[in-house]
């Protein structure tokens, strides 16, 4: 006996619907659809270009044979982003162990239910209309469609890899060395790492046969999961609890800080300790790369209103990715924090500080983009401006709002993170990315740049000048909204 | 020390919790005993000011907690483990109630050795973080926790539960030293009635958010109660 799809769909239903805020939750849920919808048409786009593409840069050369020699650094990309992001469903099973199911049963419906995952359906995404174009312009051969095959095939492959290493730190970083060193001593050494994988997708292109190489390496990974998972399916195994190293037990240099600094050092720890918190900081300096899109591009550089944009995205990354979720962050013990001896305004300073603080850190960081000319370099730091004096404190303002709990040492999953994702947050983040944009507009247009630019300079030293009378006001916010806030961060609990 | 003005709370239409009058004097050992559902923690809630209440008032010290934050410096609470700090390490935890409270690292590390037999050699010094302690470690840890800096009110929710018996004994005399020594005014709901009428000089019941008995613990105490709740 197994649960059937129906029971399963009907849990998830009660989950969904049972959940605080689920209204807005369904809100977002519809607008991450048309995200994910979003993707797909770029990804569909992508598969469709790919072909044309490729045929415009070496129009003598087959693409697939093209594709070949970069796909490695795709399965490379793809095993590190499922590393960091996808998580074997494992612990969810715990409470199938004592029902009338067996263990072979909980194992394959593991397995399968990874299967879901969006990394999965990447390479079908893109392939599929590459090979049709492919074999409508060439025309349709059998060995095109293996070769398809094969590389789903080792698409799956890497999904279960994800299972047994296991979190295993130093594969991920082997394979990000073996990426970088792969291309370095392809490109300069000429010495043939990567092309020794292209050969071998080369040759599975041209000799339909070696499709068999990639199916034995699926059925032995295969294989190796199952004895994986069973092994892993113990309270004391991979069901139970990892043991952690403290890190981050010495911060003393915020110890003279006072109240405020005590906070900060227990937001310091919560960043490095908890699972959720550490990708949210990640992506959030991700942001700091934002810019080579924009001003490596001509179209861009000359204009200023897109540049400002990226500039607020720059400075602003940690602050939009962290920010977004104060104060749910401390939703797990939220009750305690409001019973102890803490002002609430003392609270929000502190994280006002911490956003304030990676504005100062993400506009220090931004400094080579001076490569890209002064200009560019001046609007970022009239965006990090505008982000320390305003952007910090809509931040906190539209924190007020957001009363999902957040559990904090919980992975999110790509694409299902309406964990404290909703409606209202979004639309408060436009403000944060309206408002530069409009400050500098309005001068710019009557006044040439240099205005537009003063103008945000001018908004950002507004901002710090009255930050505590705004701070008050938020203060208040919060005040009325906190009954409110706890019940819904209590009601996870429950 | 407290005391509860025609305090209710109603969920829709649903009262769950209606005091007329409750005062509960300065170094009181007060036990609050009653099914679930009762409106025990709710109670605590209000008194915590992390629920708004229908109507009424409820103030520690003659000082409104819906009005005031006042009562913090003074008032702290263990009521379960959301009340920890999960990813901190438990000297961690002590240090940020301290520094919130006005003491130094020293003094606290000071105060929490004090509790070493109760501590029974498994919260200090333990090199894991508060989210991977055991329930029972973590209510020992969260009730010395609710300890320092000296409040003078103290709500402790359910503090017998998960613990071992020698441990459920060492609190019981705990309980019993603080509120001598410090004149600590102590707010104890519980459902094991043995413990609560051991611990308590009074003893308060509810039943569906109302006072049904008020009563001055006294050896025949816990029979009385025995043979409410066996109706």
């Amino acid at each position: 006996m197994s649960i059937s799809l129906k029971q399963s769909i009907s849990l998830s239903k009660k989950k969904f619907f049972r959940a605080p805020q689920w209204e807005l939750k369904l809100a977002a849920r519809i607008f991450i659809g048309f995200i994910v919808l979003y993707f797909l048409v770029v990804f569909l786009a992508l598969g469709i270009g790919l072909f044309f593409i490729i045929r415009e840069a070496s129009p003598d050369q087959d693409p697939v044979s093209v594709v070949n020699l970069w796909i490695i650094y795709f399965f490379g990309i793809d095993f590190l982003m499922r590393y960091f992001i996808q998580n074997p469903p494992i612990t969810d099973v715990k409470s199938l162990l004592l029902q009338p199911i067996t263990k072979a049963q909980i194992i394959q419906r593991v397995m399968l239910r990874s299967l879901t995952s969006f990394f999965n359906f990447i390479p079908l995404i893109i392939l599929i209309p590459f090979c049709v174009v492919v074999s409508v312009e060439n025309g349709s051969t059998l060995s095109l469609w293996i070769w398809f095959f094969a590389i789903l095939t080792l698409s799956v492959t890497s999904n279960y890899l994800i299972f047994l290493i296991n979190k295993n730190k130093s594969i991920a970083i082997g394979t990000l060395i073996f990426l970088i060193l792969g291309y370095l001593l392809e490109t300069y050494f000429k010495i043939p790492v990567i092309s020794f994988f292209s050969s071998g997708f080369e040759a599975i292109y041209t000799q339909p046969l070696w499709i068999l190489v990639p199916l034995a390496l699926f059925a032995f990974i295969w294989q190796l999961t199952q004895r994986f998972l069973k092994s892993q399916l113990y309270l004391d195994k991979g069901l139970g609890k990892k043991k952690e190293r403290i890190i981050g037990s010495k911060l003393k240099f915020f110890d003279a800080w006072g109240t405020i600094g005590v906070l900060l050092k227990n937001d310091i720890r919560l960043i490095i300790r908890n699972i959720r918190a550490r990708q949210v900081v990640l992506m959030g300096f991700m942001f700091l790369f934002y810019g080579l899109f924009f001003f490596t591009q001509q179209i861009y550089i000359e204009r200023p209103v897109v540049l400002i944009f990226a500039g607020v995205f720059i400075t602003g990354g940690f602050m939009t990715a962290y920010g977004q979720y104060v104060p749910a962050w401390d939703s797990e013990y939220y009750s305690f924090l409001m019973g102890q001896n803490l002002p609430y305004k003392e609270y929000l300073k502190s994280k006002l500080y911490l956003l304030m603080f990676s504005i100062v850190l993400c506009t220090f960081l931004s400094f080579p983009y001076l490569y890209f000319g002064k200009k560019v370099m001046l609007i970022i730091l009239a965006a990090g401006l505008f982000n320390l004096g305003l952007g910090s404190l809509i931040n906190l303002f539209s924190g007020a709002y957001n009363a999902t709990p957040i559990k904090l040492n919980v992975k999110a999953k790509a694409f299902e993170n309406t964990q404290a994702f909703n409606l209202t947050q979004l639309l408060f983040s436009l403000p944060k990315l309206v408002l530069p944009i409009i400050i500098f507009y309005l001068p710019y247009a009557f006044l040439g740049f240099n205005a537009g630019i003063l103008g945000l300079v001018f908004s950002g030293i507004l901002g710090l000048v009255f930050q505590n009378k705004i701070l008050n006001w938020i203060e208040r916010i919060y005040q009325t909204k906190k009954y409110e806030t706890l019940a819904s961060f209590n009601k996870s609990k429950i | 020390m407290i005391s509860v003005h025609s305090l209710s709370k109603k969920y829709g239409g649903a009262t769950v919790l209606d005091l007329q009058e409750l005062n509960i004097p300065k170094g009181e050992l007060f036990g609050l005993v009653g099914n679930n559902g009762a409106g025990k923690t709710t109670f605590f809630s209000l008194l915590l000011d992390l629920i708004e209440s229908s109507s009424g008032t409820v103030s520690i010290n003659e000082i409104d907690v819906q009005k005031s934050e006042a009562w913090k410096p003074f008032t702290s609470a263990f009521i379960d483990e959301s009340y920890l700090i999960g990813y901190l390490t438990v000297e961690e935890y002590y240090h940020f109630i301290g520094s919130l409270r006005g003491e130094t690292i020293e003094e606290v590390d000071l105060f929490v050795k004090a509790f070493e037999p109760f501590f029974n050699s498994e919260i200090l010094n333990q090199k894991k973080y508060l989210r991977d302690f055991s329930k029972g470690n973590q209510k020992k840890a969260g009730i010395i926790g609710a300890l320092i800096g000296h409040p003078e009110v103290v709500i402790l929710d359910e503090p017998f539960a998960n613990l071992d018996p020698t441990t459920q004994i060492r609190l019981k005399t705990l309980l019993k030293e603080e509120a001598q020594k410090h004149g600590t005014t102590f707010l104890i709901s519980s459902h094991d009635l043995t413990h609560v009428t051991d611990v308590c000089e009074r003893i308060v019941l509810l039943e569906k958010g109302v006072i049904l008995k008020d009563i001055k613990t006294t050896p025949s105490t816990l029979k009385e109660l025995e043979h409410y709740f066996s109706n």
